[in-house]
C-alpha cells in the first residue's frame, strides 16, 4: 500500500504545483492541467490517440527486438574472444557517443518517409548498452563455472550455451532495460523525421500548429506514463527465476 | 587535491574567455541591455531567398550614416521562428503568410506589415522521375515547409485545374534546407518550396521543376514581414524605419539597369555572410531568368490575402474566416511608399 501511495502523493503535489504556477504567471502559452487533459480528450475522440500510442509502441518495439537480437550474440562474441574485443573497441567507442539524432538526416536519405527510418534510429540506441552490458557480463563469469563446464567435457559451442548463456542473463537484462528507456526516450526524435503518426509526431505536429502546447505537454506526459509502465514490466521480469538470483533485493 | 581544483579553475576560465571571444554575439548581448526604446528590432529569418531582404537591409545600412537598423537572427525552420516570437525573443520575422494568419487566428498578437517577395516558389521533382505533369503525383510523397505555407496552398489549386484529388498525394512537413537532399537521395518524390532550393536541384542536375507557382497563381506571394502588435503599438517609428529599409532592399533589388549587378553582389555577401550557401547558387536563384523572384510589389494587398484566406479554409488549415483588417497593419507598407532603393555598389565603404 505505502509503495503505492507515497508516489501518487508526490505526483498529486506536482500537478497542484503546476496549476498554481500557470495561475500566478498568467501565461498565455504554457497549458495548465486541464488544458493537457481536455486537449488529449479530444485526441481520443478522434479515435487518433490510440493508434498514436499503437504506432509508436510498434517503432520502438521493433526496434529494440532487433537490437536486442543483434546485440547479445555480438556482445556475447565481443566477451568471449579478446582478440575480437580489442579489434571492435575503438570502433564501438567511437560510434556509441553519436547521438542517435545524429543519423537521423542520413536515415531519410537512406529509408526515405516510411517507418523504417525511426526503427533504424530505435536500433541504433538500444544496440550499444545491450551489447555493452552483454559484453562485460561475459566477462565477468566467475572462471570457476567454466572450469567447472570444462571439466566435464562440454565444448565451447555448449558451453556457451549451457554455462555462459544463464551466468550473463541478470548483467544482460540490465542492459536491456537501460537500452529500452534509451529507445523510448529517442522516439520522439525518431519520429520527428517526416513519419505522420506516434507520440514523437504528436509532439511535432502540435507544435507546427501553432499554439498547440496543450497536446505538446500531453505528449511528452504520455510519453513519460507509457515509459513508467514498460519499465515496471521489465523490472518485474527481474523477478524470474532464472535471473532472481543475480538481483539483491 | 589542490592540483585538482587549479586545474579545474584553469580550464574553466579558459572556455570561457574561448567562448566569450569566439561565439558571443556580442551585438544581440549589448542590445538586449539597452533600454527598451533604444534596443534595435531582433529579426528572424531562415536561408531563403523569400527573406533576401533581411540580410541585404542589415548589410547596406551597416554602411549606411545611421548604422544597422535590426539585429537579424537566422533559424533553420519555422517553428522555431514561431517560437521565438511568441516569446517576444525576435520581435519581428519573416514567415510564411498562412502561417501568420493562423498564429493571429489562434490569438498569437502579430501583424504582417510587408512582403518579402513574389514568386520564387516552384514543384519540383526527381529530373529522371516518372513524374511529367501534375497527375503523375498522384500516390506520390511531396515536401512543404509547413501545412501553413503558400507552397501548400499552391498544390491545391494546381491540383483543383488538373483534376486530382489531393488526398491522392501524400505531403510530408520537412524544413526546407532538408529537401534537396531527400529529393537527391529518393526519399521523398517532390518538394513545393520556395527559392533557392529549386535552383539548388536544377544547378546539381537532380531535379526538374514541374511549373514554378506564378503559372498557377499569378500573383503569388510566399512569406511576410510579421511584427508582434506590442512592438507596433509602443515602437510605431521603429517599425517603420524596419519597413523602409525592407522596401528600400526590394527597390535596389529591382533597380532598372544596375539590377542585374546588384544581384549578384546580393548572392555574394548574403552567401557568403549570412546564409552560408554557395554564392553560385543564389546567383542562378536571382538571375535565371531575372524575373524568377521579384521584390516588388511588396506591399501588402487586400486581394491577395483574401485568397490565402479562402484557400486556407478550403483546404482545411483555416476553420473561421478572419477579415483583413484584423491581421494586417498596412499603415508601415503606406508609409514607405516614397522610399528609392539603396545608393550602393558592390566595393563602396558608404551607402544611402
Amino acid at each position: 500500500m505505502r509503495r503505492y501511495v507515497y508516489p501518487l502523493l508526490t505526483a498529486l503535489a506536482l500537478i497542484a504545483a503546476w496549476w498554481l504556477a500557470v495561475r500566478y504567471t498568467h501565461t498565455k502559452i504554457f497549458p495548465s492541467p486541464l488544458d493537457v487533459v481536455r486537449g488529449l480528450g479530444k485526441l481520443a475522440e478522434k479515435k487518433l490517440l490510440w493508434a498514436y500510442i499503437g504506432d509508436s509502441l510498434f517503432r520502438a518495439l521493433t526496434g529494440y527486438l532487433i537490437a536486442v537480437l543483434l546485440g547479445v550474440p555480438t556482445g556475447i562474441a565481443l566477451g568471449w574472444w579478446s582478440a575480437l574485443a580489442r579489434a571492435t573497441n575503438p570502433l564501438i567507442q567511437m560510434l556509441r557517443p553519436i547521438s542517435p539524432l545524429a543519423w537521423m538526416p542520413l536515415a531519410v536519405i537512406w529509408f526515405g518517409v516510411s517507418n523504417v527510418a525511426p526503427i533504424f534510429l530505435i536500433f541504433l540506441a538500444s544496440f550499444f548498452p545491450v551489447v555493452l552490458a552483454t559484453m562485460n557480463g561475459v566477462r565477468n563469469v566467475p572462471p570457476m563455472y567454466l572450469q567447472a563446464g570444462r571439466n566435464f567435457g562440454l565444448t565451447t559451442p555448449r558451453l556457451l550455451t549451457r554455462v555462459v548463456l544463464p551466468a550473463i542473463l541478470p548483467a544482460t537484462l540490465v542492459g536491456l532495460r537501460i537500452a529500452f528507456g534509451v529507445a523510448w526516450l529517442v522516439l520522439v526524435a525518431a519520429e520527428m523525421i517526416a513519419v505522420d503518426s506516434g507520440l514523437g509526431y504528436l509532439i511535432i505536429d502540435a507544435r507546427n500548429a501553432g499554439k498547440r502546447y496543450d497536446l505538446v505537454v500531453g505528449g511528452m506526459l504520455l510519453i513519460g506514463t507509457i515509459g513508467l509502465l514498460l519499465d515496471w514490466l521489465i523490472r518485474r521480469t527481474e523477478k524470474l527465476p532464472m535471473v532472481k538470483w543475480g538481483f539483491r533485493e | 587535491m589542490k592540483k585538482l581544483i587549479t586545474f579545474t579553475i584553469v580550464w574553466l576560465t579558459v572556455i570561457t574567455v574561448a567562448h566569450m571571444t569566439l561565439n558571443v554575439n556580442w551585438a544581440v548581448l549589448l542590445n538586449d541591455r539597452l533600454p527598451e526604446s533604444k534596443r534595435k528590432l531582433n529579426v528572424a529569418y531562415i536561408p531563403v531567398t523569400c527573406h533576401l531582404a533581411c540580410p541585404v537591409t542589415d548589410y547596406i545600412s551597416a554602411y549606411s550614416e545611421s548604422g544597422q537598423i535590426f539585429v537579424p537572427r537566422m533559424f533553420q525552420g519555422f517553428p522555431e521562428i514561431k517560437e521565438a516570437l511568441m516569446a517576444n525573443k525576435m520581435q519581428a520575422a519573416f514567415m510564411v503568410a498562412p502561417m501568420a494568419v493562423a498564429l493571429k487566428a489562434q490569438g498569437v498578437p502579430v501583424k504582417i506589415v510587408y512582403l518579402g517577395h513574389r514568386y520564387g516558389s516552384a514543384v519540383v521533382v526527381q529530373k529522371k522521375g516518372p513524374v511529367h505533369k501534375f497527375s503523375d503525383l498522384r500516390g506520390k510523397t511531396v515536401a512543404i515547409p509547413s501545412r501553413f505555407s503558400d507552397e501548400r496552398l499552391i498544390l491545391f489549386k494546381a491540383a483543383k485545374d488538373n483534376g486530382v484529388d489531393m488526398k491522392d498525394v501524400h505531403l510530408v512537413e520537412m524544413a526546407p534546407p532538408d529537401v534537396a537532399g531527400a529529393l537527391a537521395a529518393g526519399a521523398i518524390d517532390g518538394f513545393s518550396m520556395g527559392e533557392p532550393f529549386p535552383s539548388q536541384t536544377e544547378m546539381y542536375g537532380y531535379g526538374r521543376v514541374l511549373f514554378h507557382a506564378r503559372q498557377y497563381w499569378p500573383d503569388y506571394m510566399s512569406c511576410v514581414l510579421v511584427v508582434r502588435e506590442d512592438i507596433i503599438d509602443k515602437r510605431p517609428d521603429a517599425v517603420q524605419v524596419l519597413v523602409d529599409g525592407v522596401a528600400r532592399s526590394g527597390l535596389w533589388l529591382e533597380d532598372g539597369n544596375r539590377r542585374r549587378a546588384h544581384r549578384e553582389h546580393a548572392a555574394d555577401f548574403v552567401g557568403r555572410y549570412y546564409y552560408r550557401q554557395d554564392p553560385r547558387l543564389l546567383r542562378w536563384a536571382l538571375l535565371n531568368p531575372a524575373d524568377r523572384v521579384m521584390y516588388e510589389p511588396l506591399s501588402p494587398r487586400k486581394k491577395d490575402f483574401e485568397l490565402v484566406v479562402s484557400l486556407m479554409r478550403e483546404t482545411g488549415v483555416l476553420d473561421h474566416y478572419i477579415p483583413f483588417e484584423d491581421y494586417v497593419d498596412t499603415r508601415f507598407a503606406e508609409g514607405s511608399m516614397g522610399q528609392t532603393a539603396w545608393r550602393y555598389e558592390a566595393g563602396a565603404t558608404k551607402a544611402w
